[in-house]
């Protein structure tokens, strides 16, 4: 189906891949951009070297376009920015931040520039400095996360640009594609039913406990820090929301949180490590291939009438 | 009179009092603004003073004597 961000980026379906930290490497994103989507590659607290070798690996697997998410917050994050561009990445996300002081050298370099917003003032932000895009998220989505949902989100965000808006957070299955266009999107990013793609290298664990996930399932750590986060529940979120309840200190709740995602992803650890997943965890329940994942979110986009209550 | 303007500003958009708006108040530090509600700020004084103020200069604009200062300077 052909949309304003396919015709842009010349992908053949509207979806993007999320840059997920420690989950969005090589072997993803070039598996989704395979199959028709925008992989991405997620860049987060990584050495440049490390993302550069990501960057490398995912030109050797596939030649269609892909991108890189330059976490901004990152102590690397002008080293990444410059490295992007040396590495002919043609599509950069960002997230935590604003990207406005890398946006011109971005933009000489023929990159499209697509900052991830959670806000209408984010969006108009960006816009104004020259994003090709936006992706607004909604609080369903998994990881870091903003204050709005995503039915309340994108018609706004939508009503404040011109540029295609992407929609994320909480799209699952062909409802959610169809939902995010009826709010105005022209294309959908989509994290955690990937985690779950059979070419995500997380731990079996991982995948096992997002497939195994309810619809209340998860939590979200870290309001007090100004730093909202959304995992399923386990023995650390439930130590998190504990010491946030008695007001501890952020040096205490950093220390608490320092190294956990890597555990849950790398190592496994379901108690103590931290499973970023969005609420829709609850409706994703197999490993597939990404291209079985693509070609299943939008087989039933004309279907979708069909699964509605009323008579249209 | 463009302090006047400027304060009426401030105050719809941050919903603090008129008092609190003193030329040497900080946005950040004294007026809770953070860079969203700053730019919500910026835009609505672009409008009223009929100015442009890049998002290379927000960052320079952190008290109410500078977002004054440059509206000074540009209109």
């Amino acid at each position: 189906m052909e949309t304003r961000i396919t015709q842009l980026l010349g992908i053949e379906y509207p979806i993007f891949q999320g840059g997920m930290a420690w989950v969005a490497e090589h072997n993803l994103a070039a598996a989704v951009s395979n199959a028709g989507g925008l992989g991405i590659i997620a860049a987060a607290n990584a050495p440049t070297e490390v993302v550069r070798n990501e960057i490398r690996k995912t030109k050797e697997m596939t030649d269609k376009p892909f991108g890189v998410n330059v976490m901004l917050l990152s102590a690397n994050a002008e080293e990444v920015a410059q490295m992007v561009i040396d590495e002919g990445v043609p599509v950069v996300t960002t997230g935590a931040g604003d990207p406005s002081k890398y946006m011109a050298k971005w933009k000489a370099n023929g990159i499209k520039v697509i900052p991830v917003v959670a806000s209408t003032a984010l969006a108009k932000m960006m816009e104004r400095a020259g994003a090709d895009a936006v992706i607004a998220e909604g609080c369903e989505a998994g990881g870091h996360i903003g204050e709005l949902t995503t039915m309340t989100l994108i018609p706004q965000v939508v009503d404040s640009v011109s540029i295609p808006v992407i929609a994320a957070g909480g799209i699952g299955d062909s409802r959610g594609v169809v939902a995010a266009f009826a709010l105005g999107a022209d294309a959908i990013q989509v994290g955690t039913r990937f985690i779950v793609a059979k070419e995500c290298v997380v731990h079996q664990n991982y995948k096992h406990k997002v497939i195994k996930a309810k619809d209340i399932d998860t939590d979200v750590t870290g309001r007090t820090t100004g730093h909202p986060v959304r995992s399923l529940k386990n023995k650390l979120t439930r130590q998190f929301l504990k010491l946030e309840r008695e007001f501890a200190s952020a040096e205490k709740l950093e220390a608490l949180g320092a190294g956990s995602l890597r555990n849950a992803v790398v190592d496994g650890d379901m108690h103590y490590g931290s499973v970023m997943a969005g609420q829709i965890a609850g409706l994703v329940n197999k490993e597939q291939t990404c291209k079985e994942i693509i070609e299943d979110l939008f087989a039933g986009v004309e279907e979708v009438k069909k699964f509605s209550k009323i008579a249209w | 009179m463009n302090f006047d303007k400027l304060k009426e500003i401030i105050v719809e958009e941050l919903g603090v009092e008129e008092d609190e708006v003193t030329l040497e108040a900080s946005f950040a530090d004294d007026l809770g603004a953070d860079s969203l509600d700053l730019f919500e700020l910026v835009m609505s004084i672009e409008d009223t003073f009929g100015v442009t103020i890049p998002n290379e200069e927000l960052v320079n604009i952190k008290t109410v004597k500078s977002a004054l200062d440059y509206i000074e300077a540009n209109s």
